[in-house]
């Protein structure tokens, strides 16, 4: 046993049978999803044609094609790699401006939210806590809501996002800051920030008067991934990179950190400092997906648990296994969100709480304790 | 090392202690130690002699943990200090600390999915950086650990199949899996059986005999205090009652003022304070 732990370091998990189907199974489940969301859509092709525009040689052998798609045309011409897109098929048109990149968002969005789900978890002890527990939902909701009334421009929607989710955040950590923190205290000052903030939001919807305006506000309140694109990619992309190396890294952490307070201090470990920077971590992670899809529930709530029913909560394998399973549940969900309404879709939030929550009462009824921390 | 006075209590109880110590490993002077305005603990000296087994007694309300806490650097003193092996402790880091100190709580918890090997691979965090990767004498710290505490059949059982007595074996080997000097327990052996208690205790013996381990332990049962450990701290109200080893810290006065009982204190031919509770004092 301890000859098999000794070939492997810190940044690979044991990838023993269970984590290895999980992921398995994820990568395979994203795939499928993938070619469903890339092939069906207003533009009818079959699926052949689909994987052959996928697979587009005139993308994957021309360096200036593919950045020029992927970087847009300003940001590849900067590298002086730009292109004309004029000379690529219709299908391959379709399917790399619009049909893959939203699933690459989906992918992204699912993993960063089940990262800063497993994160705020282990940080607050506690299983029910999601990436929205410390105030980062209404923290955003109220930045955006906000943002959308007083028109101050859709394409700060993100930032403003972004901005006041961790707002909330520090507010949050500074109301339950007394000489240190506790989970308890940091969840219940969360629950009271939130209150509050949700309260500004509800009265702000109230000033809004243009139809459009709501709808943007309501897409955005419950996470939609209608019409994102290539610079959506970038901008999940870009903190992803950050996220995914950090989250494995801290592992062990929050391994530590799941023993308890004292217990954690006692082993050397200054909790305050940990503590802060694993939320930080967590609230870049939700931040990120928050910026491009706005507040997509459940999934930062249900994907760490559902990995944990797997492998245990030993977290080196967990966060791999949230990395695969978050990407998975969000590609699946979006799948039903932009294709199971003919001629209209819906946002991907809702679709996550429609997936999640029956799984969630089914976990309920057939565990007989949630007491795994 | 200049000579350090062993004890001096303020209570007017005849200390003459025989047994010399010269080496403190950690030594407390004037500390006050409480939770906001009150004060739990006021101890003017108290010494835990280097490479013994120290056990700390007292009745309830004592400020047996309290003191616990404030040599392992988890309280604040309002005023005094705490010496290890000659530096305080509130100046080392926490991880530096953690390298030489040990503490195990009374209570511990740990997710339940967590194998035994697991936990105690725990026990290496102060000693590994935040990317290492665990290093040969990682493992061998892990296996010795494991071996001490006698738990080597149940490494790969999780914690949630063990039972109470199991699972405080776990949690020391943890501790001793640190490779700490010093090591503190806060009464290891309260809420199990009597198998486990002597469990336990023989594995701390092991420990100090063994590997020279300095060991402090709260202990709630007199008895097994006095079987087990070479010095006896008796603590009354926060402050130091009496100190030095069993036969001389262990009398009927003391079960008198301290615990507030009424016992007869026999001694073995091997000079064991024995002690038969009669009944309990008004």
């Amino acid at each position: 046993m301890s000859r098999r732990r000794r070939v492997h370091d810190a940044l690979a998990p044991d990838l023993d049978a269970t984590l290895a189907s999980i992921i398995g199974a994820s990568i395979l489940l994203t795939v499928v999803a993938g070619l469903v969301q890339v092939r069906y859509g207003a533009y009818e092709m079959p699926l052949e044609t689909a994987v052959r525009a996928l697979l587009d040689r005139a993308v994957w052998t021309n360096p200036s094609v593919l950045a020029t798609l992927i970087l847009g045309e300003r940001g590849a011409a900067t590298l002086g790699l730009s292109a004309d897109l004029g000379v690529l098929s219709n299908p391959t048109i379709i399917v790399w401006t619009s049909r893959l990149p939203r699933v690459l968002v989906a992918a992204f969005v699912g993993l960063n939210l089940a990262v800063s789900g497993a994160v705020f978890q282990a940080i607050t002890r506690n299983e029910l806590a999601s990436p929205y527990i410390l105030g980062v939902s209404s923290g955003a909701g109220v930045a955006v809501v906000f943002t959308l009334l007083f028109s101050l421009g859709a394409y700060l929607l993100p930032l403003a996002a972004v901005v006041g989710g961790t707002a909330a955040f520090l507010l949050v950590y500074a109301v339950a800051w007394r000489g240190g923190t506790t989970p308890v205290r940091l969840v219940l000052a969360g629950v009271v920030v939130g209150t509050i903030f949700n309260s500004l939001q509800t009265g702000l919807f109230y000033f809004i008067d243009s139809n459009g305006v709501m709808r943007t506000a309501v897409a955005w309140l419950a996470g939609s991934l209608t019409g994102v694109g290539w610079p959506e990619v970038r901008v999940v992309a870009v903190p992803t990179l950050l996220v995914v190396p950090a989250a494995l890294v801290s592992a062990r952490q929050l391994d530590v950190l799941l023993l308890g307070e004292r217990a954690a201090r006692s082993l050397g470990m200054r909790v305050e400092h940990m503590r802060f920077g694993l939320s930080a971590l967590a609230i870049v992670a939700a931040s990120a997906a928050v910026a491009v899809a706005g507040l997509v529930g459940f999934v930062g709530l249900v994907v760490p648990h559902v990995v944990r029913t797997f492998v245990g909560s030993d977290y080196r394998q967990l966060m791999a296994g949230c990395l695969f399973a978050g990407p998975a549940l969000v590609v699946v969900a979006d799948v039903f969100a932009r294709l199971a309404l003919p001629g209209t879709q819906v946002p991907v939030g809702v679709v996550t709480g429609l997936l999640g929550g029956p799984y969630f009462l089914l976990l309920l009824r057939r565990t007989d304790s949630f007491t795994e921390f | 090392m200049p000579e350090i006075p062993l004890l001096s209590t303020t209570d007017a109880q005849p200390t003459d202690e025989t047994e010399p110590v010269d080496d403190a490993a950690l030594l407390a002077s004037d500390i006050e130690l409480g939770y906001g305005e009150e004060v739990v603990v006021d101890c003017e000296h108290l010494v835990i002699p280097d490479g013994r087994v120290t056990a700390l007694v007292g009745p309830n309300g004592s400020g047996k943990s309290t003191l616990l806490k404030g040599l392992s650097a988890e309280l604040t003193p309002e005023s005094g200090t705490v010496l290890l092996d000659g530096r305080d402790v509130h100046e080392r880091s926490v991880s530096n600390l953690a390298r030489e100190l040990g503490l195990l709580d009374q209570e511990n918890d740990a997710p339940g999915g967590l194998t035994v090997e697991d936990l105690v691979t725990h026990g290496r965090y102060p000693h590994r950086g935040f990317l290492d990767p665990l290093s040969e004498d990682d493992y061998a710290a892990i296996d010795r650990a494991i071996d001490l505490a006698g738990i080597d059949h149940l490494r790969e059982t999780a914690l949630a199949e063990l039972s109470g007595g199991q699972k405080q074996l776990a949690f020391i080997a943890m501790a001793l899996a640190q490779d700490t000097d010093v090591l503190l327990l806060d009464e290891p052996t309260t809420y199990l059986d009597l198998h486990h208690q002597l469990r336990v205790m023989e594995v701390i013996r092991t420990l100090n005999d063994e590997r020279d381990v300095t060991v402090c332990v709260v202990l709630h049962d007199l008895q097994q205090a006095t079987r087990f450990a070479e010095y006896l701290v008796a603590l009354e109200d926060g402050s130091v009652y009496d100190w030095g080893p069993p036969e001389e810290v262990v009398t009927e006065q003391l079960l008198a003022d301290v615990f507030n009982v009424d016992a007869s204190v026999r001694h073995d031919p091997d000079g064991d304070p024995h002690i038969v509770p009669r009944h309990a004092l008004e």
